[in-house]
Protein backbone atom coordinates (compact mmCIF):
# COMPACT_ATOMS: atom_id res chain seq x y z
CA UNK A 1 0.00 0.00 0.00
CA UNK A 2 1.27 3.46 -0.78
CA UNK A 3 2.49 4.49 2.61
CA UNK A 4 1.86 8.15 2.15
CA UNK A 5 -1.82 8.16 1.36
CA UNK A 6 -3.13 6.10 4.24
CA UNK A 7 -2.90 9.05 6.58
CA UNK A 8 -5.92 10.48 4.79
CA UNK A 9 -8.14 7.66 6.02
CA UNK A 10 -7.49 8.71 9.59
CA UNK A 11 -8.77 12.25 9.11
CA UNK A 12 -12.48 11.53 9.73
CA UNK A 13 -11.60 9.70 12.95
CA UNK A 14 -9.52 12.59 14.22
CA UNK A 15 -12.21 15.05 13.17
CA UNK A 16 -14.85 13.28 15.23
CA UNK A 17 -12.51 12.77 18.19
CA UNK A 18 -11.54 16.41 17.90
CA UNK A 19 -15.11 17.61 18.19
CA UNK A 20 -16.45 15.12 20.70
CA UNK A 21 -13.46 14.75 23.00
CA UNK A 22 -10.56 17.12 22.38
CA UNK A 23 -12.59 20.31 22.10
CA UNK A 24 -14.61 19.53 25.26
CA UNK A 25 -11.42 18.68 27.17
CA UNK A 26 -9.88 22.00 26.19
CA UNK A 27 -13.03 23.94 26.96
CA UNK A 28 -13.50 22.13 30.28
CA UNK A 29 -9.93 22.96 31.25
CA UNK A 30 -10.58 26.58 30.44
CA UNK A 31 -13.81 26.55 32.47
CA UNK A 32 -12.09 24.90 35.42
CA UNK A 33 -9.55 27.68 35.58
CA UNK A 34 -12.12 30.44 35.23
CA UNK A 35 -14.30 31.93 37.90
CA UNK A 36 -17.91 33.03 37.44
CA UNK A 37 -17.01 36.51 36.31
CA UNK A 38 -14.57 35.22 33.75
CA UNK A 39 -11.29 35.90 35.46
CA UNK A 40 -8.61 33.21 35.59
CA UNK A 41 -8.46 31.52 38.96
CA UNK A 42 -7.39 28.47 40.87
CA UNK A 43 -10.36 28.72 43.22
CA UNK A 44 -12.21 25.80 41.65
CA UNK A 45 -9.35 23.46 42.29
CA UNK A 46 -8.81 24.86 45.77
CA UNK A 47 -12.48 24.34 46.53
CA UNK A 48 -12.31 20.82 45.22
CA UNK A 49 -9.27 19.82 47.25
CA UNK A 50 -10.63 21.29 50.45
CA UNK A 51 -13.99 19.52 50.38
CA UNK A 52 -13.95 16.24 52.22
CA UNK A 53 -16.72 15.08 49.89
CA UNK A 54 -14.31 15.01 47.00
CA UNK A 55 -11.82 12.83 48.81
CA UNK A 56 -14.55 10.50 50.08
CA UNK A 57 -15.95 10.16 46.61
CA UNK A 58 -12.49 9.47 45.21
CA UNK A 59 -11.89 6.75 47.78
CA UNK A 60 -15.22 5.17 47.02
CA UNK A 61 -14.65 5.30 43.28
CA UNK A 62 -11.24 3.66 43.59
CA UNK A 63 -12.56 1.01 45.97
CA UNK A 64 -15.55 0.42 43.72
CA UNK A 65 -13.43 0.12 40.63
CA UNK A 66 -10.74 -2.16 42.04
CA UNK A 67 -13.07 -4.43 43.98
CA UNK A 68 -15.65 -4.91 41.25
CA UNK A 69 -12.94 -5.56 38.67
CA UNK A 70 -11.20 -8.16 40.82
CA UNK A 71 -14.47 -9.88 41.68
CA UNK A 72 -15.55 -9.80 38.02
CA UNK A 73 -12.29 -11.46 37.04
CA UNK A 74 -12.62 -14.11 39.74
CA UNK A 75 -16.21 -14.95 38.79
CA UNK A 76 -15.44 -14.74 35.09
CA UNK A 77 -12.57 -17.20 35.49
CA UNK A 78 -14.79 -19.50 37.52
CA UNK A 79 -17.41 -19.49 34.77
CA UNK A 80 -14.66 -20.09 32.23
CA UNK A 81 -13.47 -23.10 34.21
CA UNK A 82 -16.93 -24.61 34.23
CA UNK A 83 -17.34 -24.15 30.52
CA UNK A 84 -13.96 -25.65 29.67
CA UNK A 85 -14.77 -28.94 31.33
CA UNK A 86 -16.66 -31.78 29.77
CA UNK A 87 -20.21 -30.97 30.57
CA UNK A 88 -23.50 -32.06 29.14
CA UNK A 89 -25.66 -29.14 28.07
CA UNK A 90 -22.71 -26.76 27.91
CA UNK A 91 -24.53 -24.62 25.38
CA UNK A 92 -27.41 -24.03 27.76
CA UNK A 93 -25.05 -23.10 30.56
CA UNK A 94 -23.22 -20.68 28.30
CA UNK A 95 -26.46 -18.94 27.40
CA UNK A 96 -27.43 -18.64 31.05
CA UNK A 97 -24.03 -17.28 32.05
CA UNK A 98 -24.24 -14.50 29.47
CA UNK A 99 -27.60 -13.24 30.72
CA UNK A 100 -26.29 -10.53 33.08
CA UNK A 101 -24.32 -8.79 30.34
CA UNK A 102 -27.37 -7.43 28.52
CA UNK A 103 -29.13 -5.91 31.49
CA UNK A 104 -28.99 -2.11 31.49
CA UNK A 105 -26.69 -0.94 34.30
CA UNK A 106 -29.44 1.24 35.71
CA UNK A 107 -31.66 -1.83 35.98
CA UNK A 108 -28.84 -3.82 37.62
CA UNK A 109 -28.76 -1.14 40.28
CA UNK A 110 -32.48 -1.62 40.86
CA UNK A 111 -32.30 -5.42 40.80
CA UNK A 112 -29.82 -5.65 43.62
CA UNK A 113 -31.51 -3.01 45.69
CA UNK A 114 -33.86 -3.84 48.55
CA UNK A 115 -37.06 -4.17 46.61
CA UNK A 116 -36.08 -6.75 44.07
CA UNK A 117 -33.67 -9.51 44.90
CA UNK A 118 -33.29 -8.75 48.54
CA UNK A 119 -36.87 -8.74 49.69
CA UNK A 120 -37.20 -12.24 48.29
CA UNK A 121 -34.19 -13.29 50.31
CA UNK A 122 -35.54 -11.50 53.36
CA UNK A 123 -38.88 -13.23 52.84
CA UNK A 124 -37.22 -16.60 52.55
CA UNK A 125 -35.08 -16.06 55.61
CA UNK A 126 -37.92 -14.74 57.67
CA UNK A 127 -40.88 -16.88 56.74
CA UNK A 128 -39.17 -20.12 55.88
CA UNK A 129 -36.12 -20.15 58.10
CA UNK A 130 -37.68 -17.94 60.77
CA UNK A 131 -34.75 -15.59 61.04
CA UNK A 132 -35.14 -11.91 61.82
CA UNK A 133 -34.90 -9.38 59.03
CA UNK A 134 -31.48 -7.91 58.39
CA UNK A 135 -30.88 -4.26 57.78
CA UNK A 136 -30.11 -3.43 54.18
CA UNK A 137 -29.62 0.26 54.60
CA UNK A 138 -26.22 0.18 56.28
CA UNK A 139 -22.87 0.73 54.56
CA UNK A 140 -21.57 -2.68 55.55
CA UNK A 141 -24.37 -4.12 53.47
CA UNK A 142 -24.83 -1.82 50.54
CA UNK A 143 -21.20 -1.27 49.66
CA UNK A 144 -20.42 -4.95 49.08
CA UNK A 145 -23.70 -5.32 47.23
CA UNK A 146 -22.89 -2.40 44.92
CA UNK A 147 -19.44 -3.77 44.12
CA UNK A 148 -20.84 -7.23 43.64
CA UNK A 149 -23.64 -6.12 41.35
CA UNK A 150 -21.18 -4.34 39.08
CA UNK A 151 -19.13 -7.54 38.99
CA UNK A 152 -22.30 -9.58 38.35
CA UNK A 153 -23.09 -7.63 35.23
CA UNK A 154 -19.63 -7.72 33.69
CA UNK A 155 -18.18 -11.08 34.68
CA UNK A 156 -19.67 -12.67 31.52
CA UNK A 157 -17.53 -10.31 29.45
CA UNK A 158 -14.39 -11.59 31.17
CA UNK A 159 -15.71 -15.10 30.60
CA UNK A 160 -16.24 -14.55 26.86
CA UNK A 161 -12.77 -13.11 26.38
CA UNK A 162 -11.15 -15.86 28.47
CA UNK A 163 -13.02 -18.54 26.52
CA UNK A 164 -11.85 -17.13 23.22
CA UNK A 165 -8.28 -17.18 24.47
CA UNK A 166 -8.60 -20.76 25.69
CA UNK A 167 -10.11 -21.88 22.43
CA UNK A 168 -7.29 -20.27 20.56
CA UNK A 169 -4.46 -21.95 22.42
CA UNK A 170 -2.95 -25.26 21.44
CA UNK A 171 -3.65 -28.29 23.56
CA UNK A 172 0.04 -29.15 23.79
CA UNK A 173 0.61 -26.73 26.62
CA UNK A 174 -1.26 -29.09 28.91
CA UNK A 175 1.01 -32.01 28.11
CA UNK A 176 3.49 -31.35 30.87
CA UNK A 177 0.72 -30.91 33.42
CA UNK A 178 -1.04 -34.07 32.30
CA UNK A 179 2.17 -36.08 32.57
CA UNK A 180 2.33 -35.10 36.20
CA UNK A 181 -1.22 -36.25 36.78
CA UNK A 182 -2.68 -32.84 37.39
CA UNK A 183 -6.39 -32.63 38.09
CA UNK A 184 -8.70 -30.57 35.93
CA UNK A 185 -8.68 -27.81 38.50
CA UNK A 186 -4.90 -27.81 38.75
CA UNK A 187 -4.59 -27.72 35.01
CA UNK A 188 -6.85 -24.71 34.99
CA UNK A 189 -5.09 -22.74 37.69
CA UNK A 190 -1.56 -23.60 36.68
CA UNK A 191 -1.77 -23.54 32.91
CA UNK A 192 -4.98 -21.93 31.67
CA UNK A 193 -5.11 -18.93 33.96
CA UNK A 194 -1.55 -17.77 33.27
CA UNK A 195 -2.18 -18.20 29.56
CA UNK A 196 -5.27 -16.05 29.84
CA UNK A 197 -3.44 -13.26 31.62
CA UNK A 198 -0.52 -13.37 29.27
CA UNK A 199 -2.85 -12.42 26.46
CA UNK A 200 -2.73 -8.74 25.56
CA UNK A 201 -6.44 -8.91 24.85
CA UNK A 202 -7.30 -9.92 28.41
CA UNK A 203 -4.99 -7.28 29.81
CA UNK A 204 -6.74 -4.75 27.62
CA UNK A 205 -10.22 -5.83 28.71
CA UNK A 206 -9.26 -5.74 32.40
CA UNK A 207 -7.96 -2.19 32.06
CA UNK A 208 -11.06 -1.27 30.11
CA UNK A 209 -13.25 -2.64 32.88
CA UNK A 210 -11.29 -0.65 35.46
CA UNK A 211 -11.74 2.54 33.44
CA UNK A 212 -15.46 2.04 33.00
CA UNK A 213 -15.89 1.16 36.66
CA UNK A 214 -14.14 4.39 37.72
CA UNK A 215 -16.88 6.27 35.90
CA UNK A 216 -19.61 4.08 37.41
CA UNK A 217 -22.79 6.00 37.81
CA UNK A 218 -25.98 4.03 37.35
CA UNK A 219 -25.64 1.48 40.16
CA UNK A 220 -24.74 4.12 42.75
CA UNK A 221 -27.60 6.25 41.42
CA UNK A 222 -30.11 3.47 42.02
CA UNK A 223 -28.94 3.01 45.60
CA UNK A 224 -28.80 6.75 46.05
CA UNK A 225 -32.53 6.92 45.42
CA UNK A 226 -33.24 4.04 47.73
CA UNK A 227 -31.29 5.47 50.58
CA UNK A 228 -32.94 8.83 50.15
CA UNK A 229 -29.75 10.70 49.41
CA UNK A 230 -30.84 12.29 46.14
CA UNK A 231 -30.56 15.80 47.41
CA UNK A 232 -27.62 15.13 49.67
CA UNK A 233 -24.45 16.16 47.95
CA UNK A 234 -21.68 14.20 49.54
CA UNK A 235 -23.68 11.27 50.79
CA UNK A 236 -21.75 8.22 51.97
CA UNK A 237 -22.26 6.36 48.74
CA UNK A 238 -21.27 9.05 46.27
CA UNK A 239 -18.85 7.88 43.68
CA UNK A 240 -17.16 10.72 41.82
CA UNK A 241 -19.57 10.45 38.92
CA UNK A 242 -22.55 10.58 41.24
CA UNK A 243 -21.03 13.49 43.12
CA UNK A 244 -20.51 15.30 39.82
CA UNK A 245 -24.08 14.60 38.76
CA UNK A 246 -25.48 16.05 41.96
CA UNK A 247 -23.17 19.07 41.82
CA UNK A 248 -24.00 19.82 38.23
CA UNK A 249 -27.75 19.59 38.52
CA UNK A 250 -28.21 21.11 41.92
CA UNK A 251 -29.76 24.43 41.27
CA UNK A 252 -29.16 25.47 44.85
CA UNK A 253 -25.48 25.77 44.01
CA UNK A 254 -26.11 27.68 40.81
CA UNK A 255 -24.79 25.00 38.45
CA UNK A 256 -21.13 25.31 39.43
CA UNK A 257 -19.57 24.28 36.13
CA UNK A 258 -16.18 25.54 37.27
CA UNK A 259 -15.86 23.09 40.14
CA UNK A 260 -17.55 20.33 38.18
CA UNK A 261 -15.04 20.73 35.37
CA UNK A 262 -12.16 20.73 37.85
CA UNK A 263 -13.36 17.51 39.49
CA UNK A 264 -14.16 15.86 36.17
CA UNK A 265 -10.71 16.64 34.78
CA UNK A 266 -9.11 15.35 37.95
CA UNK A 267 -11.09 12.12 37.62
CA UNK A 268 -9.87 11.90 34.03
CA UNK A 269 -6.26 12.33 35.10
CA UNK A 270 -6.54 9.84 37.96
CA UNK A 271 -8.27 7.24 35.79
CA UNK A 272 -5.62 7.67 33.12
CA UNK A 273 -2.78 7.20 35.59
CA UNK A 274 -4.56 4.29 37.26
CA UNK A 275 -5.15 2.60 33.93
CA UNK A 276 -1.53 3.03 32.88
CA UNK A 277 -0.30 1.61 36.19
CA UNK A 278 -2.70 -1.31 35.97
CA UNK A 279 -1.62 -2.07 32.44
CA UNK A 280 2.05 -2.01 33.41
CA UNK A 281 1.31 -4.28 36.34
CA UNK A 282 -0.58 -6.78 34.20
CA UNK A 283 2.15 -6.87 31.62
CA UNK A 284 4.80 -7.37 34.25
CA UNK A 285 2.91 -10.18 35.94
CA UNK A 286 1.56 -11.81 32.81
CA UNK A 287 4.33 -11.15 30.36
CA UNK B 1 -4.02 -51.94 47.18
CA UNK B 2 -4.76 -54.13 44.20
CA UNK B 3 -5.11 -52.70 40.71
CA UNK B 4 -8.84 -53.37 40.53
CA UNK B 5 -9.59 -51.67 43.84
CA UNK B 6 -7.48 -48.68 42.86
CA UNK B 7 -9.36 -48.36 39.60
CA UNK B 8 -12.68 -48.55 41.46
CA UNK B 9 -11.60 -45.80 43.79
CA UNK B 10 -10.42 -43.65 40.91
CA UNK B 11 -13.73 -44.15 39.15
CA UNK B 12 -15.83 -43.18 42.13
CA UNK B 13 -13.72 -40.13 42.85
CA UNK B 14 -14.13 -39.14 39.22
CA UNK B 15 -17.87 -39.51 39.63
CA UNK B 16 -17.87 -37.37 42.75
CA UNK B 17 -15.96 -34.74 40.93
CA UNK B 18 -18.38 -34.78 38.04
CA UNK B 19 -21.33 -34.41 40.38
CA UNK B 20 -19.56 -31.54 42.09
CA UNK B 21 -18.97 -29.93 38.71
CA UNK B 22 -22.63 -30.12 37.80
CA UNK B 23 -23.64 -28.71 41.15
CA UNK B 24 -21.30 -25.76 40.71
CA UNK B 25 -22.45 -25.27 37.13
CA UNK B 26 -26.07 -25.20 38.20
CA UNK B 27 -25.38 -22.84 41.08
CA UNK B 28 -23.58 -20.54 38.67
CA UNK B 29 -26.55 -20.69 36.32
CA UNK B 30 -28.83 -19.81 39.20
CA UNK B 31 -26.56 -16.91 40.15
CA UNK B 32 -26.74 -15.58 36.59
CA UNK B 33 -30.38 -16.20 35.95
CA UNK B 34 -32.24 -15.46 39.14
CA UNK B 35 -31.98 -11.64 39.22
CA UNK B 36 -33.23 -11.56 35.63
CA UNK B 37 -36.11 -13.82 36.57
CA UNK B 38 -36.95 -11.62 39.53
CA UNK B 39 -37.01 -8.59 37.25
CA UNK B 40 -39.48 -10.25 34.91
CA UNK B 41 -41.69 -11.54 37.72
CA UNK B 42 -41.76 -8.27 39.64
CA UNK B 43 -43.14 -6.68 36.50
CA UNK B 44 -46.13 -8.92 36.98
CA UNK B 45 -46.27 -7.95 40.63
CA UNK B 46 -45.20 -11.47 41.53
CA UNK B 47 -43.08 -11.17 44.57
CA UNK B 48 -41.29 -14.20 45.94
CA UNK B 49 -41.08 -12.69 49.39
CA UNK B 50 -44.84 -12.65 49.48
CA UNK B 51 -45.04 -16.23 48.28
CA UNK B 52 -42.76 -17.39 51.04
CA UNK B 53 -44.96 -15.58 53.53
CA UNK B 54 -48.08 -17.10 52.07
CA UNK B 55 -49.89 -13.84 52.39
CA UNK B 56 -49.65 -10.16 51.56
CA UNK B 57 -46.96 -8.73 53.72
CA UNK B 58 -45.05 -5.54 54.05
CA UNK B 59 -41.42 -6.09 54.90
CA UNK B 60 -40.22 -3.02 56.66
CA UNK B 61 -36.54 -2.30 57.06
CA UNK B 62 -35.30 0.79 58.77
CA UNK B 63 -38.61 2.52 58.30
CA UNK B 64 -38.87 1.74 54.59
CA UNK B 65 -41.53 -0.60 53.27
CA UNK B 66 -39.92 -2.91 50.81
CA UNK B 67 -42.58 -5.39 49.83
CA UNK B 68 -45.96 -5.10 48.17
CA UNK B 69 -49.15 -5.30 50.08
CA UNK B 70 -51.05 -7.47 47.64
CA UNK B 71 -50.39 -10.84 46.16
CA UNK B 72 -52.39 -10.54 42.98
CA UNK B 73 -50.29 -10.91 39.85
CA UNK B 74 -51.21 -8.50 37.12
CA UNK B 75 -50.15 -7.69 33.61
CA UNK B 76 -51.09 -4.05 34.13
CA UNK B 77 -47.56 -2.68 34.25
CA UNK B 78 -46.50 -4.46 31.10
CA UNK B 79 -49.60 -3.26 29.30
CA UNK B 80 -49.02 0.26 30.48
CA UNK B 81 -45.43 0.17 29.26
CA UNK B 82 -46.47 -1.14 25.89
CA UNK B 83 -48.91 1.62 25.14
CA UNK B 84 -47.92 3.64 22.16
CA UNK B 85 -46.54 6.71 23.83
CA UNK B 86 -44.38 4.67 26.17
CA UNK B 87 -42.01 1.86 25.30
CA UNK B 88 -42.55 1.86 21.51
CA UNK B 89 -41.73 5.54 21.34
CA UNK B 90 -38.56 5.05 23.36
CA UNK B 91 -37.54 2.14 21.14
CA UNK B 92 -38.07 4.26 18.05
CA UNK B 93 -35.96 7.06 19.52
CA UNK B 94 -33.17 4.72 20.55
CA UNK B 95 -33.08 2.93 17.21
CA UNK B 96 -32.92 6.21 15.34
CA UNK B 97 -30.10 7.47 17.52
CA UNK B 98 -28.34 4.13 17.11
CA UNK B 99 -28.65 4.25 13.34
CA UNK B 100 -27.10 7.72 13.20
CA UNK B 101 -24.49 7.02 15.84
CA UNK B 102 -23.36 3.61 14.66
CA UNK B 103 -23.53 4.78 11.07
CA UNK B 104 -21.10 7.57 11.86
CA UNK B 105 -18.83 5.29 13.87
CA UNK B 106 -18.70 2.78 11.02
CA UNK B 107 -18.08 5.45 8.39
CA UNK B 108 -15.21 6.80 10.43
CA UNK B 109 -13.99 3.50 11.82
CA UNK B 110 -13.93 1.17 8.84
CA UNK B 111 -11.12 3.02 7.01
CA UNK B 112 -9.08 3.24 10.21
CA UNK B 113 -9.57 -0.43 11.08
CA UNK B 114 -8.64 -1.44 7.55
CA UNK B 115 -5.41 0.52 7.67
CA UNK B 116 -4.54 -0.80 11.12
CA UNK B 117 -5.04 -4.36 9.95
CA UNK B 118 -3.02 -3.89 6.79
CA UNK B 119 -0.11 -1.71 7.72
CA UNK B 120 2.74 -2.97 9.84
CA UNK B 121 3.23 0.34 11.48
CA UNK B 122 4.41 1.15 14.97
CA UNK B 123 1.39 3.44 15.20
CA UNK B 124 -0.80 0.36 15.54
CA UNK B 125 -0.58 -0.18 19.28
CA UNK B 126 -0.43 3.56 19.73
CA UNK B 127 -3.88 4.01 18.23
CA UNK B 128 -5.29 1.26 20.45
CA UNK B 129 -3.92 2.94 23.53
CA UNK B 130 -4.99 6.35 22.28
CA UNK B 131 -8.56 5.11 22.03
CA UNK B 132 -8.25 3.55 25.47
CA UNK B 133 -6.95 6.84 26.87
CA UNK B 134 -9.87 8.68 25.28
CA UNK B 135 -12.15 6.37 27.15
CA UNK B 136 -10.71 7.52 30.46
CA UNK B 137 -12.21 10.96 29.86
CA UNK B 138 -15.08 11.38 32.26
CA UNK B 139 -18.46 11.98 30.67
CA UNK B 140 -18.72 15.19 32.70
CA UNK B 141 -15.69 16.66 30.97
CA UNK B 142 -17.58 16.25 27.72
CA UNK B 143 -21.15 16.93 28.78
CA UNK B 144 -20.73 20.51 29.95
CA UNK B 145 -19.03 21.90 26.83
CA UNK B 146 -21.34 19.88 24.59
CA UNK B 147 -24.36 21.11 26.48
CA UNK B 148 -23.18 24.70 26.04
CA UNK B 149 -22.34 24.14 22.38
CA UNK B 150 -25.58 22.30 21.71
CA UNK B 151 -27.67 25.01 23.31
CA UNK B 152 -26.30 27.58 20.91
CA UNK B 153 -26.20 25.21 17.94
CA UNK B 154 -29.71 24.02 18.59
CA UNK B 155 -28.56 20.44 19.01
CA UNK B 156 -29.95 19.81 22.48
CA UNK B 157 -32.54 17.04 22.57
CA UNK B 158 -31.95 16.20 18.92
CA UNK B 159 -31.10 12.87 17.38
CA UNK B 160 -27.96 14.21 15.70
CA UNK B 161 -26.77 15.76 18.90
CA UNK B 162 -26.96 12.55 20.89
CA UNK B 163 -25.58 10.49 18.02
CA UNK B 164 -22.49 12.70 18.05
CA UNK B 165 -22.09 12.67 21.83
CA UNK B 166 -22.40 8.88 22.00
CA UNK B 167 -19.30 8.60 19.82
CA UNK B 168 -17.32 8.97 23.01
CA UNK B 169 -18.77 5.64 24.04
CA UNK B 170 -18.94 3.56 20.91
CA UNK B 171 -16.25 4.87 18.58
CA UNK B 172 -13.41 3.12 20.38
CA UNK B 173 -15.35 -0.13 20.66
CA UNK B 174 -16.30 -0.03 16.99
CA UNK B 175 -12.71 0.59 15.83
CA UNK B 176 -11.33 -2.14 18.11
CA UNK B 177 -13.82 -4.74 16.97
CA UNK B 178 -13.61 -3.89 13.28
CA UNK B 179 -9.86 -4.10 13.48
CA UNK B 180 -10.16 -7.59 14.91
CA UNK B 181 -12.38 -8.64 12.03
CA UNK B 182 -10.17 -7.07 9.38
CA UNK B 183 -7.14 -8.80 10.88
CA UNK B 184 -8.94 -12.06 10.65
CA UNK B 185 -8.72 -11.97 6.88
CA UNK B 186 -5.55 -13.83 5.89
CA UNK B 187 -2.72 -11.91 4.28
CA UNK B 188 -2.83 -14.17 1.23
CA UNK B 189 -6.24 -12.85 0.40
CA UNK B 190 -4.87 -9.35 0.20
CA UNK B 191 -1.95 -10.49 -1.96
CA UNK B 192 -4.03 -12.60 -4.31
CA UNK B 193 -6.66 -9.92 -4.59
CA UNK B 194 -4.32 -7.50 -6.32
CA UNK B 195 -5.15 -9.54 -9.40
CA UNK B 196 -8.57 -7.94 -9.38
CA UNK B 197 -7.45 -4.40 -9.66
CA UNK B 198 -4.40 -2.29 -9.60
CA UNK B 199 -5.37 -0.04 -6.78
CA UNK B 200 -6.19 -0.52 -3.16
CA UNK B 201 -9.75 0.78 -3.39
CA UNK B 202 -10.83 -1.91 -5.81
CA UNK B 203 -9.25 -4.61 -3.70
CA UNK B 204 -11.15 -3.26 -0.76
CA UNK B 205 -14.48 -2.89 -2.46
CA UNK B 206 -14.59 -6.15 -4.36
CA UNK B 207 -12.78 -8.55 -2.08
CA UNK B 208 -12.15 -7.36 1.43
CA UNK B 209 -15.35 -5.55 2.27
CA UNK B 210 -17.70 -8.42 1.36
CA UNK B 211 -15.62 -10.67 3.61
CA UNK B 212 -15.86 -8.36 6.56
CA UNK B 213 -19.60 -7.68 6.37
CA UNK B 214 -20.44 -10.34 9.01
CA UNK B 215 -17.91 -8.60 11.27
CA UNK B 216 -19.60 -5.27 10.62
CA UNK B 217 -22.93 -6.82 11.58
CA UNK B 218 -21.51 -8.22 14.82
CA UNK B 219 -19.90 -4.88 15.66
CA UNK B 220 -23.14 -3.06 14.93
CA UNK B 221 -25.15 -5.30 17.19
CA UNK B 222 -22.68 -5.03 20.05
CA UNK B 223 -22.61 -1.25 19.75
CA UNK B 224 -26.39 -1.32 19.62
CA UNK B 225 -26.58 -3.09 22.97
CA UNK B 226 -24.15 -0.57 24.46
CA UNK B 227 -26.21 2.36 23.20
CA UNK B 228 -29.45 0.70 24.21
CA UNK B 229 -28.31 0.45 27.82
CA UNK B 230 -26.47 3.76 28.04
CA UNK B 231 -27.82 6.17 30.60
CA UNK B 232 -25.69 9.16 31.54
CA UNK B 233 -25.08 10.89 28.21
CA UNK B 234 -28.60 10.20 27.06
CA UNK B 235 -30.02 11.53 30.30
CA UNK B 236 -28.18 14.84 30.26
CA UNK B 237 -28.40 15.69 26.58
CA UNK B 238 -31.98 14.62 25.94
CA UNK B 239 -35.25 15.81 27.22
CA UNK B 240 -38.66 14.30 26.68
CA UNK B 241 -38.42 14.50 22.93
CA UNK B 242 -35.60 12.09 22.20
CA UNK B 243 -35.58 10.07 25.39
CA UNK B 244 -33.96 6.66 25.05
CA UNK B 245 -34.94 3.29 26.46
CA UNK B 246 -32.52 3.20 29.40
CA UNK B 247 -33.49 6.68 30.53
CA UNK B 248 -37.16 5.90 30.03
CA UNK B 249 -36.94 2.80 32.22
CA UNK B 250 -35.58 4.92 35.04
CA UNK B 251 -37.50 8.13 34.57
CA UNK B 252 -40.79 6.53 33.77
CA UNK B 253 -42.24 5.69 30.45
CA UNK B 254 -45.00 8.18 30.03
CA UNK B 255 -44.61 11.50 28.27
CA UNK B 256 -45.77 13.35 31.33
CA UNK B 257 -43.32 11.92 33.77
CA UNK B 258 -40.32 14.08 34.37
CA UNK B 259 -39.01 12.61 37.57
CA UNK B 260 -38.39 9.31 39.19
CA UNK B 261 -41.16 7.97 41.35
CA UNK B 262 -39.63 6.21 44.27
CA UNK B 263 -41.85 3.25 44.87
CA UNK B 264 -43.03 2.32 41.40
CA UNK B 265 -40.81 -0.74 41.32
CA UNK B 266 -43.27 -2.88 39.46
CA UNK B 267 -43.55 -0.56 36.49
CA UNK B 268 -39.80 -0.06 36.53
CA UNK B 269 -39.18 -3.80 36.49
CA UNK B 270 -41.76 -4.29 33.76
CA UNK B 271 -40.08 -1.60 31.69
CA UNK B 272 -36.68 -3.06 32.48
CA UNK B 273 -37.76 -6.49 31.28
CA UNK B 274 -39.13 -5.06 28.05
CA UNK B 275 -35.84 -3.25 27.53
CA UNK B 276 -33.91 -6.41 28.30
CA UNK B 277 -35.50 -8.70 25.72
CA UNK B 278 -34.03 -7.16 22.54
CA UNK B 279 -30.67 -6.59 24.24
CA UNK B 280 -30.21 -10.20 25.30
CA UNK B 281 -31.49 -11.44 21.94
CA UNK B 282 -28.84 -9.39 20.18
CA UNK B 283 -26.12 -10.44 22.62
CA UNK B 284 -26.94 -14.14 22.28
CA UNK B 285 -27.10 -13.92 18.50
CA UNK B 286 -23.58 -12.57 18.24
CA UNK B 287 -21.89 -14.40 21.10
CA UNK B 288 -20.03 -16.86 18.91
CA UNK B 289 -18.53 -14.11 16.82
CA UNK B 290 -17.53 -11.80 19.62
CA UNK B 291 -14.27 -13.69 20.12
CA UNK B 292 -12.98 -12.51 16.77
CA UNK B 293 -14.11 -8.99 17.46
CA UNK B 294 -12.31 -8.90 20.78
CA UNK B 295 -9.04 -10.16 19.35
CA UNK B 296 -8.05 -6.57 18.57
CA UNK B 297 -5.92 -7.82 15.74
CA UNK B 298 -3.33 -9.03 18.18
CA UNK B 299 -1.93 -12.49 18.51
CA UNK B 300 -3.80 -14.46 21.13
Amino acid sequence: MESKRWYILFIPLFAVIGFVVVYPVILSTYISFTSIDGTPTLSNYVAMVSTSTFWNALNISLLYSLTSTIVAIAIGLGLTFILTQELRGKGVFEVLYILPLAVAPIVVGVLFSPSSVWDDIQGFLHFVLHQPYFNELVPSFYFPVMFFSEAWEWSPLIMLVALSIVNGTAKEIYEAAELHGASAFQKFTMVTVPTIFRSPVMQFIVVLRFIDAMRAFEIPLAWDNWLGYTSTIGSPIDTISLYLYKLLFSSSLGFPIGVVSAVALTLFAITLVGAAVLLRLLKAVGG
Amino acid sequence: MSGAAAREQAKSSRRTRRILLYVVAILAAFYSFWPVLVMALEGYNIDLGVIFAGRAVAISIGGLTVAPKTIIPTAYYYMQALSIEAYPRLVANTLLIAALSIGLALAVGIPVAYVLARIDVRGKTFISYLLLALRTVSQFVVIIPLYIAYSSLGLFDTYTGIALAEQMLILSVVVWMLRGFFSDIPRDVYEAATVYGKNEWQVFRRVVFPMVIPGVVVTTMFALVLLWNEFLIADTLTSVGTRTVAVGVWEGMSLNQLSFSALAWDSLNAAGTLAYIPAIAAMLAIRKYLAKGFSLGMAR
